[in-house]
C-alpha cells in the first residue's frame, strides 16, 4: 500500500502528522545490520551500563531516518523531500514507543512549486522531545 | 581529561580539506534491509515489480539511504573526512541533515567525499568538547550526478 497523497492546497500552517514505532532490541539489531553501525551500546545491555548509560539506547541515525520515512510517506509518490535535519539532543532507551511527528510551520511557493516548511521531532511516551529538527518538502498542487 | 586552550595547528589546517573518496554500493538487498529497519510499508522498496509499476527503473532507495561502504577486512576502513590527532576519545552523534538531489536506485555505485566544514571547542555538560561539522557529497559513478548532500555534527569529548 502506498501512502495517501498529500496535496499542497490541502495543508495549512499548524497541520500535524505522526507515526509511532516501538524501538525493541530486535529493531535496533535490524538497524545495526542495515547501517553497519555495530557499536555495542545499542544491543549489549551490560556494555551500555558499563558506559554510564541506563541500558541500550536507540541509534541517533535510526531516529533521523524515521523522520525521513514520516516525510516520505506524507509527501507521497508525487511529492518530494527537499531536505531535513535533526539534532540528537536526548537519548532514547530501547523498548519504548517513540512518536515521530511533523508540524507545518510555513506554506509558500518556490519557483511555482508548492512548498512547506515543517518542524519535526521524536517524542518519548512522557512527551519529552529528544530529536528536534526541521524539513522542507515540495507537495503537488491539485 | 585533556584541556585545549585553542584548536591545534593540525586541526586548523584540516578545516576546509576533504578526505579520500569512499565507495558505497547500493544493492537491492541493502535497500530492503534499510526499509525493514526503518519500518517502511511501501512495496516499492521491497518488490521490483511494484517499483516498476510506479515508474521506477529498479528498487528505489528510501530517502537518506546512500548505500553501504564495501567491507574488506584486508583494506583500510573508509574514515569519512580528513583525519587529525585529537585528545578527545569518546564520540557522540550530534545531528544530521540530508538533502536528496536525485533518486538513488539498486545497482548504483556512489563515491562519497567528506569535507571538514568546521571545528570548534566548547564547554558543555560533558566538559570540554570538540564540535566537528562536515559535509559529504555523494556522486553516482555511472553518470557523475551528485545524488545527495549530507551534513553531520560530531561531538567528541
Amino acid at each position: 500500500m502506498s501512502a495517501e497523497q498529500t496535496y499542497w492546497d490541502d495543508v495549512a500552517e499548524g497541520s500535524e502528522f505522526s507515526l509511532t514505532e516501538n524501538m525493541s532490541s530486535q529493531r535496533l539489531v535490524i538497524w545495526a545490520a542495515a547501517s553497519g553501525d555495530f557499536y555495542q551500546i545499542h544491543y549489549d545491555d551490560s556494555f551500555a551500563r558499563g558506559n554510564d548509560l541506563p541500558g541500550i539506547i536507540v541509534h541517533g541515525a535510526l531516529k533521523g531516518m524515521l523522520v525521513g520515512r514520516l516525510l516520505d510517506e506524507w509527501c507521497g509518490d508525487a511529492g518530494r523531500i527537499v531536505s531535513w535535519r535533526v539534532s540528537y539532543r536526548g537519548m532514547d532507551p530501547a523498548d519504548r514507543d517513540l512518536q515521530v511527528w511533523g508540524r507545518v510551520t510555513r506554506k509558500y511557493e518556490h519557483d511555482g512549486e508548492g512548498r512547506v516548511d515543517v518542524d519535526v521531532g521524536v517524542r518519548q511516551p512522557d512527551g519529552a522531545e529528544t530529536t528536534p529538527g526541521s524539513a522542507v518538502v515540495a507537495l503537488p498542487k491539485r | 581529561m585533556a584541556e585545549l586552550t585553542d584548536l591545534t595547528d593540525e586541526m586548523k589546517a584540516a578545516i576546509g580539506t576533504s578526505g579520500p573518496p569512499a565507495t558505497y554500493e547500493v544493492t537491492a538487498q541493502a535497500i530492503r534491509t534499510f526499509a525493514r529497519a526503518v519500518g517502511y510499508r511501501n512495496p516499492i522498496y521491497y518488490d521490483e515489480a511494484a517499483a516498476r509499476k510506479n515508474g521506477h527503473q529498479a528498487l528505489p532507495a528510501p530517502p537518506g539511504f546512500l548505500g553501504m561502504p564495501i567491507f574488506n577486512p584486508f583494506a583500510e576502513r573508509p574514515r569519512g573526512g580528513p583525519q587529525f590527532t585529537s585528545p578527545f576519545v569518546r564520540a557522540l552523534n550530534g545531528g544530521s541533515e540530508v538533502e536528496p538531489l536525485e533518486q538513488v536506485y539498486a545497482g548504483d555505485v556512489l563515491e562519497a567525499v567528506t569535507t571538514l566544514a568546521n571545528l570548534e571547542l566548547r564547554k558543555g555538560r560533558l566538559g570540554q568538547m570538540l564540535i566537528r561539522t562536515s559535509e559529504t557529497l555523494y556522486t553516482r559513478t555511472s553518470d557523475g550526478a551528485v545524488v545527495a548532500r549530507t551534513r553531520g555534527t560530531g561531538i567528541s569529548y
